[in-house]
């Protein structure tokens, strides 16, 4: 398959000032600087291919956007290969730009003062969509995400979510080879976000979009991507398809069980007993609430006949720990965090 | 898939530069009450300048210029003045510091172009507006207002337009400044000291000292303001019109060449401020 991108040994470093603390510090900085080197991404590779649907995760300072901003060619890397639709985005920004759509989602790309139609107007000229595309594009993002009532509104007048609804259709207007979508979903309500996440799959679906998409809302990841991304201090941490990641990490599966009665200690240390044998760990067991935790593929019937046998159950769920908490673990097992 | 765009053709490119210009223009109608009030503080302040200069000649009548061709020149300075005001410097300084830039440069056009864009459309709705200024001179100083000769007046046109150029021209260079100081303000009120002093804009150039005034001739602020408004005057005609209008032509293009190069540079250390 046509690669889309392709990054080698990517990395970018900033020279931050260093501020002296206080008043007195303020006035100091006034006669005398210190800068330090921060590294915001240290070396990453990876390639992506057209049609590909890719999610980019990492907590705050990770380096997600800073890796955005270099394969859209905004900023220069410090070291490393990049390349992205063939070109190289830094020296050929104007060319490659025709060719991507791109939404930072707290900088908004449509014109402040006048109309969000006028904006769309602007981008057909700037982007020469062809009409037929034109008339696709703009018509299913007027119908799926709602704008009618918006087109004749100053942008500065608009709510947050109503702005980046609109900067999310203004970015996929000219179906873009490629679009790179920074938290495209940031200061959404949920449905609006459900809308927001169909349109997306929808012009995936329809014009072939290749994306990459940044967010903190893990959702966006699971609804629309294939592929995950896991950035953490600058460094690729997991780079696969989201059931490798959940093979790799989530190693973990559980049955919680709600009980007619409260167990007995007695009963409760028989029936650990008796799971342990059979791979599973009772890791709570607090009034009606009992949980076993199993790490082997296919445990849970030997050990839900095991628990029916030995318990009333009321009630019984098969859980398996789902991306979210899997990352939230991945973010708190670092260095420094407990 | 859509198959990947060529980069666009020199028409193609003007289609979106003409589309941008109708945006531009329409953006700047948003603010009635600032443009009412702006309009209405200049006003005030060339009156103010008048009745100084008024003064001046009470005291003493023997000048260089006759009064009533010093208030004209005022009013006519003070009106191209007006439509020459781009708050270029503003406008991208603070988009540098919010990291709006990004999506400035993310578009498929010139960057250098757009602002000029932007500049044209600025320039048109002030120049507009700077008939207001026009009027009031006409309306205190009637047919002296006039231009000395047609040929003066088509002159003037060219000169007003080179001049355009000229302070979009400078502005373009002082605001890459804002790429290492991320404020627009400080590079605003350092070119706007500059142009205040060297343009003529507060009087013409023949009350400068012989210092300032040789100052003066190595730098292109005289373009924007004093050319033009001389050439109106009928105070430079014939070649030497021809030589300004010259001088102005190649600062636009230097000044063009440097703004491009300082912003190559410029973008070479950009860093998007924020996540």
């Amino acid at each position: 398959m046509e690669n889309a991108l392709h990054v080698e040994n990517l990395a970018k470093s900033y020279k931050r000032s260093m501020r002296h603390p206080g008043l007195l510090g303020a006035f100091k900085g006034l006669f005398s600087s210190k800068t330090q080197e921060f590294q915001a991404v240290k070396g990453i590779s990876f390639s992506i291919n057209r049609g590909e649907r890719v999610g980019l995760i990492g907590e705050n300072g990770a380096g997600k956007s800073t890796t955005l901003k270099m394969l859209t060619g905004i900023i220069a890397p410090t070291s490393g290969k990049l390349e992205v639709l063939g070109l190289l985005p830094w020296k050929q920004r104007r060319e490659l730009a025709l060719n991507i759509g791109v939404v930072f989602g707290q900088r908004p790309q449509l014109l402040w003062d006048i109309p969000v139609r006028e904006t769309f107007r602007l981008l057909k000229a700037m982007y020469r969509i062809p009409s037929d595309v034109y008339e696709v594009t703009y018509k299913e993002a007027v119908r799926r995400l709602d704008l009618e009532p918006l087109l004749g509104t100053p942008v500065r007048l608009l709510s947050l979510g109503q702005r980046m609804r609109c900067d999310l259709a203004a970015s996929l207007l000219h179906a873009p080879a490629i679009a790179f979508l920074d938290e495209p979903t940031i200061g959404l309500d949920l449905t609006v976000k459900e809308q927001v996440r169909e349109y997306i799959r929808d012009m995936q679906d329809k014009f072939g979009v290749t994306l990459l998409i940044t967010t903190h809302d893990l959702k966006d990841i699971t609804e629309v991507c294939d592929r995950l991304l896991l950035l953490d201090k600058g460094t690729l941490l997991f780079d696969g398809s989201l059931k490798a990641f959940e093979k790799k990490f989530a190693n973990e599966s559980r049955i919680v069980a709600d009980l007619e009665r409260p167990a007995t200690a007695s009963a409760l240390r028989k029936l650990s007993a008796e799971m342990k044998k059979h791979g599973g760990i009772v890791t709570g067991g607090e009034g009606h609430k009992l949980i076993v935790s199993y790490r082997k593929e296919g445990s849970a019937p030997v050990l839900t006949q095991i628990l029916l046998k030995r318990q009333k159950v009321a009630d019984l769920t098969l859980e398996k720990t789902d991306i979210e908490t899997i990352v939230t673990r991945i973010y708190r097992k670092k260095p420094g965090k407990n | 898939m859509r198959p990947l765009q060529p980069p666009l053709t020199f028409t193609q490119n003007l289609e979106s530069y003409r589309s941008l210009l109708v945006r531009c223009l329409k953006g700047s109608f948003s603010y009635k009450s600032t443009t009412i009030n702006n309009l209405l503080t200049t006003l005030v302040a060339y009156a103010i300048t008048i009745m100084i200069w008024h003064q001046v000649y009470q005291q003493n009548p023997n000048h260089v210029i006759p009064s009533t061709q010093m208030y004209v020149y005022l009013l006519l300075a003070g009106a191209v003045n007006y439509a020459m005001s781009l708050g270029m410097e503003f406008r991208i300084g603070q988009r540098i510091r919010t990291g709006l830039i990004a999506t400035d440069l993310l578009k498929p056009i010139d960057f250098q172009m757009a602002q000029a864009i932007q500049s044209i459309s600025d320039g048109l709705f002030n120049g507009a507006l700077s008939f207001v200024v026009f009027s009031l001179g006409f309306f205190l100083f009637g047919t002296q207002m006039l231009p000395s000769s047609p040929s003066a007046f088509l002159l003037f046109l060219v000169s007003f337009v080179l001049g355009f150029t000229v302070i979009y021209g400078i502005g373009f260079v002082f605001v890459q400044g804002a790429f290492y100081t991320y404020s627009g303000y400080g590079i605003f009120a350092a070119r706007n000291a500059l142009q205040f002093t060297f343009s003529g804009f507060s009087a013409p150039l023949d009350y400068y000292p012989p210092l300032l005034r040789t100052i003066t001739d190595y730098l292109p602020f005289r373009h924007t303001i004093y050319t033009p408004v001389a050439i109106y005057m009928g105070w430079v005609t014939g070649p030497a019109a021809y030589l300004l209008l010259l001088q102005q032509l190649g600062w636009t293009v230097g000044l063009f060449l440097v703004g491009k190069f300082l912003m190559g540079r410029a973008l070479k250390q950009l860093e998007v401020q924020g996540g």
